[in-house]
């Protein structure tokens, strides 16, 4: 679950209760290398990604897990 | 077409017939209350068959979110003795925002079996008491709450996510997206029960405001307060009841998995798919034989996503399929002639009853400034959070 492929992705401005100080944030389905399994998670920071970016998990917050775009080697 | 009740699962099964609707406005009420609008839907609806309280033999309702909205459980017999319907099995489905779907579902699979002949069915929600952040809380309790709820998702954004993707696989663009926005508006406008009676231009529906991209406020349903209900019995009896009984052709009820990325393909819904190939088989029906159609637009993405997979239009094309005029009122194949949720109003458990109520009116053609010229037979699709629950009823007139 340390890398992946985005799979899908949206940009959320109406936040539910306790994001709200969060928004807009970036919330994407991940498709991991590994497993193909899949993943609801978060893009850390102010980065943006898109569909088909690789990206690659950054830091866990209370179960949410955030994932940044790789850079390529 | 032959008649089709060979079709039914069992053989020995009864066709049914509904024989009754009455439904509230769909709006914010602030003065009303669950239990007094349930009660106006289902008195109505009894007094549409002339039936009394004493006669209904079992009451069906379909709520999602009554015990979070209002603080209220056990709505079933809270209703129904509010009728004054007592010493019957009340009962409530939740099936989010199927779940009057599901009702509908199992009170006529009961009344097909034998178990009972006149059933009542409601659905009702509550929801304009409650700020919009609280309900959107509550809502995403028909998510994953250890998965896609907890990282951030709202139902919105569940659905931008599938839209997003339908983008990137086949082309999909805003334009098709507000064009579904814009066409249920105008037919919404001609519904004097409707929530929203307003037109709204393409050109303010590619400009709304932002709310989990590319949805904008225009692309998602409405918060809304509301009730439905339908009266059933075998068809065999309907003639006691009604000189318009609406027969009910097929209907089928789909599970799948409830986290949107437990799904392989988001791009569809494979519980509408499923449903909708059994309700025509049971049916004996096509595609093609649908006159008119009342889909689930919950966000707009959501209705062009289920005329693909209900086989309106071929998978990939639901977005110029809407936006070239085929759904319209005018157009080959209606669909949301009431101004779907997200015109009408969507009070999550009266939706699914809500639809079946609408198609009754335009098949028995009763539907004023916006009934459509064909009208024989019709489809309901009603579902349940990200594709968890489809209900897909398909319901014939006397032709």
């Amino acid at each position: 679950m340390n890398q992946g492929v985005i799979y899908t992705e949206t940009i959320v401005h109406s936040a539910p209760e306790q994001f709200v100080s969060e928004a807009p944030y970036q919330l994407v389905i991940v498709v991991f290398d590994d497993d193909g399994g899949r993943l609801t998670a978060r893009v850390a920071g102010s980065e943006r990604v898109v569909i088909g970016d690789r990206v690659e998990f950054d830091h866990d917050r209370d179960g949410i897990r955030f994932y940044r775009k790789s850079v390529p080697r | 077409m032959g008649l089709p009740w060979h079709c039914y699962p069992k053989s020995d099964m009864r066709p049914v017939a509904v024989i009754g609707i009455g439904k509230t406005s769909f709006g914010a009420f602030a003065d009303r209350d669950l239990r007094s609008l349930a009660v106006e839907a289902g008195n109505l609806c009894l007094a549409s068959a002339n039936v009394k309280p004493s006669q209904v033999e079992a009451f069906y309702l379909g709520n999602f979110a009554g015990p979070s909205f209002v603080g209220q459980n056990h709505l079933a017999p809270y209703v129904a003795g509010a009728m004054g319907i007592t010493g019957v099995p009340a009962t409530r489905f939740e099936a989010a925002c199927a779940s009057s779907g599901s009702a509908f579902y199992h009170a006529a699979m009961a009344v097909a079996a034998g178990i009972h002949d006149v059933v009542l069915i409601s659905g009702v929600e509550k929801m304009t008491s409650q700020s919009t952040p609280r309900v959107a809380e509550i809502l995403a309790g028909a998510g994953d709450s250890m998965g896609e709820v907890r990282a951030g998702a709202t139902f919105p954004a569940l659905f931008a996510m599938i839209a997003r993707r339908h983008m990137h696989e086949y082309g999909t663009r805003r334009e098709h997206l507000a064009a579904v926005a814009v066409k249920n508006h105008a037919n919404g406008a001609k519904n004097p029960q409707a929530h929203m009676r307003k037109i709204i231009s393409m050109e303010q529906a590619l400009n709304g405001k932002p709310i989990a991209d590319p949805l904008t406020v225009f692309d998602c349903s409405l918060v809304s307060d509301g009730a439905a209900a339908v009266l059933i019995a075998p068809l065999e009896r309907a003639a006691e009841f009604t000189s318009k009984p609406v027969r009910i052709l097929g209907i089928s009820q789909v599970s799948d998995h409830v986290a949107l990325d437990a799904k392989q393909d988001i791009t569809t819904f494979a519980a509408v798919r499923t449903a909708g190939e059994k309700a025509y088989k049971m049916a004996g029906v096509t595609a093609a034989d649908i006159d008119l159609a009342e889909i689930h637009d919950c966000f707009t993405i959501a209705e062009i996503v289920a005329t693909e997979d209900l086989g309106f239009a071929k998978k990939g094309d639901g977005g110029p399929f809407a936006a070239e005029g085929h759904t319209s009122l005018t157009g080959s194949k209606p669909v949301n002639t009431s101004g779907g949720l997200k015109s009408k109003g969507h009070p999550v458990g009266a939706t699914g009853v809500g639809q079946i109520c609408d198609l009754v009116l335009q098949i028995r053609g009763e539907a004023g400034e916006r009934q459509i010229a064909k009208h024989n037979i019709g489809l309901a699709q009603n579902l349940g959070g990200s594709g968890a629950t489809a209900v897909v009823t398909i319901l014939g007139g006397a032709q």
